[in-house]
């Protein structure tokens, strides 16, 4: 099992997701594609001065 | 005089019943006739109300022969997308999980068009929840382009505008979270505009993702936009999101023409993206040509942080699969396989995606408003390309990567409106899309038109000859 298939089991479990095994594999397909974007999203931290109340 | 309504924008059949020239019952005849005519090909109702909308021609006509005339809408028949509340009429957006629900109250919307005088032909085909694949078989399909009844109108108001593009209805309502209007609006040769965030009320119509979701007109001109979001726009205090709504007069200002007005051009992000289609970005190009004639000035304009919007927009998808959660667990065939793991997505936000993603968008948010400052709207290609054949639209990913050309402008929640601006050499529709500052709808339909009178792309019509496979 690769590390992000474990990745996705426990981001399932942790979402209470309980799926057929058809949909478990399309959410997984999907959730691969997304998972650079992702990572752009995570890596683009707003700095202090960048907030609106700053 | 020999009357083709269908060919006609709902300024045309709004004068002709101003002048006479037709009833409102003949001319709700007139479309019921089309859509039996050419619907079983196009696929673009769900609901035909043929019988509501003959009684509320007849009382259209009943107010104007007692001297009483409500409006340009008076009479005129229109259709709403299929998450719009009709009292009393099934309301399915597209899904069987809703296939027998019959709402109880109209939609603040749907009162509007109403008390405008509207006669509401009926409910329109969409992809499932806003959020599905374009489908032509099944209970609810979701059309065929009028202009290649091969290819998918786009989503997920595609009924709307393949009924407004095909002539079945003077003017549709869609629905807008991340293209949704305007992607259909572009790919049928239409004018679709996503009002300011707040402008227009969503009470009484089905969510996709509540911070997103926008209402608004698609239309065959500028002027049609611009008096059906007269109708609809305004306060509500059963959607709370309008409580600062500022309603401008959107018609009495659209002649006034680009002369003057700075339009800052997003080219790095938009017409320099590598995967734009070679006929748009010449198209558009040349439609931006077009508005420096007319005494605009356009410069190139950045917002950097574009280069996250969709990373952002992702995330919201949490707030769908809020609504949908409980279903999804006691009824998931109920939606369609297609459907089901993009709804999932929302599942796997974690609260901080979610809330990084706001903060991007509060980001993105203070860079626009400044080149809003510089410039008095925003300008690039409508779309990424042209209507795609059925076959070979994605059936894979949470979004496709063209809807950089639409949903940051959900996340901003700023007034966007596409417009024709040619054809490809196969006969699809082009457009270009005009984005403004919030609460100022009236200047983006301004340029619009201002671009519209000098050209006739929006004047051109899909032959019924072609509407078979």
């Amino acid at each position: 099992m690769t590390e992000d298939r474990v990745q996705f089991d426990a981001e399932c479990r942790a979402a209470g997701l309980r799926l057929s095994a058809a949909d478990h594999e399309a959410l997984y397909q999907m959730w691969l594609e997304w998972l650079p974007e992702r990572q752009r999203l995570r890596d683009a931290i707003p700095q202090p001065e960048e907030e609106p109340w700053r | 005089m020999a009357l083709s309504l269908a060919d006609l924008d709902l300024r045309g059949v709004s004068e002709a019943i101003g002048r006479g020239d037709v009833n409102c019952v003949a001319a709700t005849e007139t479309y019921l006739e089309r859509i039996q005519a050419h619907d079983r090909m196009l696929q673009s109702f769900i609901t035909v109300m043929a019988d509501q909308a003959r009684a509320r021609a007849k009382a259209a006509d009943t107010e104007i022969e007692r001297g009483r005339r409500r409006g340009p809408l008076h009479g005129v028949p229109v259709a709403l997308k299929d998450l719009i509340a009709v009292a009393g009429v099934r309301m399915t957006a597209g899904s069987r999980v809703l296939d027998a629900h019959v709402p109880a109250h109209d939609a603040f919307v749907t009162r509007r068009l109403g008390d405008a005088g509207a006669v509401i032909l009926g409910k329109l085909a969409m992809h499932e929840w806003a959020f599905g694949r374009p489908t032509t078989d099944g209970p609810f399909p979701t059309g065929r382009n009028p202009w290649d009844v091969r290819r998918a109108p786009a989503g997920s108001s595609s009924g709307s505008a393949v009924a407004v593009a095909a002539g079945l209805c003077a003017g549709a309502l869609g629905s807008d979270t991340g293209g949704s209007i305007r992607g259909p609006a572009s790919m049928c040769g239409l004018v679709g505009h996503k009002p300011t965030y707040g402008l227009v009320s969503r009470a009484g119509v089905l969510p996709m993702d509540w911070s997103l979701d926008h209402v608004g007109p698609m239309t065959r001109s500028v002027w049609d936009s611009a008096v059906m979001l007269q109708a609809i726009a305004g306060a509500d205090p059963d959607d709370t999101t309008t409580r600062h709504a500022v309603v401008q007069d959107y018609v009495s200002a659209l002649e006034s023409g680009a002369r003057g007005l700075r339009l800052g051009l997003l080219r790095r992000f938009y017409v320099d993206w590598p995967e734009l289609n070679a006929e748009e970005r010449a198209a558009a190009l040349a439609a931006f040509d077009v508005l420096r004639s007319e005494g605009a000035h356009v410069q190139d304009v950045d917002a950097p942080t574009l280069d996250l919007a969709m990373p952002a927009w992702v995330p919201f998808l949490s707030e769908m699969y809020e609504y949908h959660a409980q279903t999804l667990r006691t009824r998931p065939e109920a939606y369609r396989e297609a459907l089901r793991p993009r709804l999932l997505m929302g599942a796997l936000v974690t609260a901080q995606d979610y809330l990084r993603a706001q903060r991007i968008r509060e980001r993105l948010r203070r860079e626009v408003d400044q080149l809003l400052e510089r410039v008095d709207a925003l300008v690039f290609p409508g779309q990424a390309g042209p209507a795609m054949k059925f076959e070979d639209v994605p059936t894979t990913g949470v979004m496709p990567a063209s809807a950089r050309y639409t949903a940051p402008w959900n996340l901003l929640g700023l007034p966007a409106c596409v417009v024709p601006c040619g054809f490809t050499r196969d006969g699809l529709p082009l457009s270009i899309q005009i984005v403004g500052r919030a609460f100022d709808d009236a200047t983006v339909l301004r340029i619009a038109r201002a671009y519209e009178r000098v050209t006739d792309w929006h004047r051109r019509r899909p032959d019924p000859a072609r509407w078979r496979l």
